[in-house]
């Protein structure tokens, strides 16, 4: 499957468009991370549960992707509010260990419950097929283009909404400190529904991309776990501009590194990109500095 | 002829019933002890139970161990491993990233025995792995005895892990799992502590991997699959977090369960077996989450010492 050794330029274009897809739910991992103070392991699930609901719609219904996205999308967004609503709302005093095991618990009801309704066949999207075209010698197709300007957008949205929306701002006040944005009559049941609904709305789209970019099957979003945990900690977890920046080397190193070793060990690289980062800065490149008790 | 069959089938189905209780127990046991004592999570359970599986089998057929030294060789390697693992990321971090860092691992270990053709066969699977005292104990009676090495094999990991819980080193880790900075200033090395935690737990690990291929005598990449780590955290939840009876019969009560399901299939024949595999699943993750909520103490306590009246 894999051709003869490819030019080091569209090895880094590959990566790209990895790194370009993972920044959706590293900022996920990342926003929720801050608001919640739990690493979400269901992540992977909820972009499978997503892609496949994008499926249903698709494939099945015959709706336009493009629609049929939209909905899975903020289906998910409004699925997480009442995930967190039955999952983790109880938990929320419990800490960080107990809601770790509840979230990896909820990954695997999440991506079994695509698998019972779809098997393990990989299927895909339906969409016109185009031509690849050639830009200095740099293979791309139409999903990729697609990819990269749904992500773009994504992110400025995102940016919008955390700088100029109040619910952003408020977000960003409870991921800093929770204590002090309750004495300035910020409600945080109110930051926490929307930050579940964002993580999912953008996890919705995640999924759709990382379906687009290979195919749809049960483990599809799991196989992300570790490297979009890896970008979220590069970046700083909690920091939403760390995540994007931390996906963007993580993805472009990544596929580099299949030049020099079997690609079949591509994971290898995020988890020593946490050692190393866990070693030399724990708070990631742009995170608060780390400070114990 | 058949029917007559059908009650030795049925205490037969019973007896690798029993074997199979006894590995996820001692599994069970070892999760409890990281992450129920020593508070470390280990969500590359997983990948370390294949680790402790291949190497006791490579150990047998590569290196031509016998099959003591291959299940001793699959516990000291299985500790090493974790140690490492512990050592290299426990020097700063915190819990959520030692899970992560967890995770990665087994992950990792799984690729390695799945694309490592020249060592694991890959997708192909490991055959013929020897079994302990396998030409002396006559095939008939093998499963009787089986059974009995594996029930002896837990009694062995429940009393040495009740040895180290009543001992010094074992307020050391419930210490340690309470409150870190506190250990830390009365003058304990708690990176030393957890090392030496996830090092036994591992060992344990690697001994229930044994026993696996052991009594598969064929192991393959699927059968190390999330259900092992589900199961696992499932039994210890339902047991109560550090308790050591608990951990044994919450792995008893979901074993039986999952083996007990096989016969739904035959109720619900429409179900394929990936189906049914993702029910299996879906039900565990649900419990975990139900007990999690409902019942987090679990159904049993762990051992505390007592002043006497």
């Amino acid at each position: 499957m894999r051709a003869s050794p490819r030019p080091v330029f569209q090895t880094l274009f590959n990566g790209l468009i990895t790194g370009v897809i993972m920044t959706l739910p590293a900022l996920a991992v990342t926003l929720l991370f801050g608001v919640l103070k739990f690493p979400n392991f269901a992540v992977g699930a909820m972009m499978t549960v997503a892609a496949y609901l994008a499926f249903a719609l698709n494939a099945q219904l015959g709706w336009p992707l493009l629609v049929a996205s939209l909905v899975a999308a903020l289906g998910m967004g409004f699925a997480c509010i009442a995930i967190d609503q039955v999952t983790f709302k109880p938990l929320r005093e419990r800490g960080a260990i107990t809601l770790m095991v509840a979230s990896l618990g909820l990954g695997f009801i999440l991506e079994n419950i695509a698998r019972f309704a779809y098997g393990n066949t990989a299927r895909s999207f339906v969409m016109e097929l185009a031509r690849p075209f050639r830009f200095f010698e740099i293979r791309m197709n139409r999903e990729q283009m697609i990819t990269i300007a749904v992500a773009t957008a994504a992110m400025l949205l995102m940016w919008a909404l955390l700088t100029r929306l109040p619910i952003g701002r408020a977000m960003r006040a409870v991921a800093d400190n929770p204590a002090l944005a309750l004495v300035r009559g910020i409600e945080s049941p109110r930051v926490i529904r929307w930050t579940w609904f964002i993580t999912g709305v953008l996890l919705g789209v995640g999924g759709v991309l990382v379906g687009m970019d290979r195919a749809l099957e049960p483990p599809m979003g799991s196989n992300y776990v570790i490297s979009v945990f890896a970008a979220a900690i590069l970046g700083g977890l909690g920091s939403p501009l760390g995540a994007f920046a931390g996906a963007l080397i993580i993805g472009v190193v990544s596929e580099l590194s299949t030049l020099v070793m079997a690609p079949n060990y591509r994971i290898g690289v995020p988890l020593m990109a946490i050692a190393i980062i866990l070693i030399f800065r724990p708070q990631g490149l742009f995170g608060q500095p780390y400070i114990r008790r | 002829m058949r029917g007559n069959d059908s009650g030795g089938e049925m205490i037969s189905f019973l007896v690798l019933l029993g074997i199979v209780v006894c590995f996820s127990a001692i599994l069970a046991l070892a999760l409890n002890f990281q992450w129920g004592l020593g508070g470390m999570v280990n969500f590359g359970l997983t990948g370390f139970y294949a680790l402790g599986a291949y190497s006791s089998a490579l150990l047998m057929l590569k290196a031509g161990a016998n099959t003591f030294f291959a299940t001793l060789g699959a516990i000291l390697i299985v500790a090493l491993v974790c140690g490492l693992v512990a050592l290299v990321t426990l020097r700063v971090a915190e819990e959520d990233y030692f899970a992560i860092v967890t995770l990665g691992v087994g992950e990792m270990l799984r690729l390695v025995v799945l694309n490592e053709d020249w060592l694991t066969k890959g997708a192909l699977g490991l055959t013929g792995i020897p079994r302990p005292l396998g030409d002396l104990v006559p095939p008939g009676q093998y499963q009787y005895f089986l059974l009995a090495l594996s029930a002896a094999a837990l009694l062995g990991v429940l009393a040495f892990l009740t040895v180290i819980q009543r001992s010094p080193f074992g307020r050391l880790v419930r210490a340690v799992r309470e409150d870190d900075v506190v250990a830390a200033t009365l003058g304990k090395n708690v990176l030393w502590a957890r090392v030496r935690i996830f090092a036994i737990g591992g060992g344990i690990i690697g001994l229930a991997g044994s026993l696996h291929s052991f009594y598969y005598q064929y192991i393959d990449p699927t059968q190390f699959t999330n259900i092992v780590i589900a199961y696992a955290f499932m039994a210890v939840i339902a047991g109560g977090r550090g308790a050591h009876r608990g951990a044994i019969l919450g792995a008893a009560a979901v074993m039986v369960l999952l083996e007990g399901s096989r016969f739904v299939k035959d109720a619900i024949p429409a179900l394929d077996s990936d189906q049914l595999a993702a029910i299996r699943i879906i039900i565990i993750g649900a419990g975990l989450i139900a007990l999690l909520i409902w019942r987090p103490q679990g159904f049993l306590r762990e051992y505390r010492l007592k002043i006497s009246p």
